[in-house]
């Protein structure tokens, strides 16, 4: 128990993979979505930073986990690379909140957030991946971290605190 | 991410000029809005890339203030105005005497307070900025969040990332008689943007 593993910050459009031990986190997501997933038996872990819905033409290439139609896919694709079963693969997602809560014009509406979900949603759907749990929308800030070994990930916001969203081994 | 850019000698000190003026323009607002004498500084003026903004809120699920609005115009970008929550709420006190003592207590009254001073140095700012460079720049209805400083961040670049932008951060103090607070204006003019502001002040070359 005294071991303290760092975790690895997964940045804005990145995608970043771990194998066996160690932690995966997004700092403060907002619109952005944070997409984990992991193999329960090769404990390969993977988390995609996604900050837009869709790529626009030719853009998706150097920076796939930007997008969530290009991010979806190439988080699979780099977890198959490190020894995942990309059938095996099981997936939760937060974040795709607005934060801009305030605003004396209500009608203009920031809906980033809401079609991250949508659109990395979608894509899970087309790949046939299986979505364990998701803590999306509303307007606040959320923090992601995912125990590689137990699989647990847990979402900590400013309103509720530090709580375990599902365990991706389980 | 947005791709940033780094400022140059000549640059950055073209843009300590514009945000000198912008500044002074947002200062006599500001007191003119509230009927107090503040003034504000930009004591050492950096170009920081948007990554390092949430470290010099405090780190980044530290909370903060943050007001953002798109900009319309000839000239499109985004710009915010983005503070510590212990500097928002000095500014609040500065401002109407008092303030949220908890940030889950923000009223809408507190709320558009913070708007209504956000418009008004975002505004002025943006004025500044379309005077000296002539160029049209629309202030349009701003956003408030209070939220941990990086997912206000992550928020303001999805919206600007939907095109390609180059980034600015701008550190602020703002003072009047009784206190002091900092803030940061982070700048995200489209490409394109920033080279014509300093074409038309005569810089040749953007770095």
């Amino acid at each position: 128990m005294s071991v303290t593993t760092s975790a690895v910050l997964v940045g804005m459009a990145e995608i970043q993979v771990v194998k066996g031990s160690g932690q995966l986190t997004c700092l403060g997501l907002g619109s952005c979505v944070g997409l984990c997933g992991l193999d329960p038996v090769t404990g390969v872990a993977g988390m995609a930073h996604i900050m837009l819905p869709e790529a626009f033409p030719g853009k998706g290439e150097d920076k796939p986990g930007k997008f969530a139609d290009t991010g979806v896919p190439a988080l699979i694709d780099a977890m198959a690379k490190a020894g995942a079963d990309p059938q095996r693969i099981v997936f939760a997602m937060a974040g795709g909140a607005q934060v801009f809560k305030f605003t004396a014009n209500p009608e203009s509406k920031l809906d980033i957030g809401t079609r991250n979900i949508q659109a990395t949603t979608k894509k899970l759907a087309e790949m046939g991946a299986r979505v364990l749990a998701k803590e999306t929308g509303g307007d606040i800030g959320r923090t992601i971290k995912l125990s590689v070994e137990t699989g647990e990930l847990t979402v900590r916001s400013v309103v509720a605190g530090e709580k375990a969203l599902c365990n991706l081994k389980a | 991410m947005a791709s940033e850019m780094k400022l140059g000698p000549v640059e950055f000190s073209a843009v300590r000029e514009i945000t000198n003026i912008g500044l002074g323009h947002a200062t006599k607002a500001l007191s003119d809005m509230t009927g107090r004498a503040f003034t504000m500084s930009v004591p050492d003026i950096e170009s920081l890339t948007l990554e390092e903004v949430p470290e010099m809120l405090g780190g980044s699920e530290y909370q903060a203030a943050g007001i953002y609005m798109p900009i319309g115009g000839d000239f499109t970008g985004h710009i915010a105005f983005l503070m510590s929550w212990p500097c928002a709420q000095a500014l609040w006190r500065m401002v109407r005497g008092s303030g949220p003592q908890s940030s889950l207590e923000v009223s809408e009254m507190d709320a558009s307070a913070m708007l209504e001073i956000g418009n008004v140095l975002i505004g002025s700012f943006l004025n500044a900025l379309s005077d000296s460079a002539g160029l049209s720049m629309v202030a349009t209805p701003p956003y408030l969040a209070v939220e941990m400083s990086s997912a206000i961040l992550d928020s303001i670049v999805c919206e600007a990332s939907i095109g390609e932008h180059v980034a600015l951060a701008l550190r602020t103090q703002i003072h009047d008689t009784e206190g002091a607070m900092e803030g940061f204006f982070v700048f995200i003019p489209s490409v394109g943007g920033l080279k014509h502001v300093f074409a038309t002040l005569g810089i040749q070359e953007a770095a």
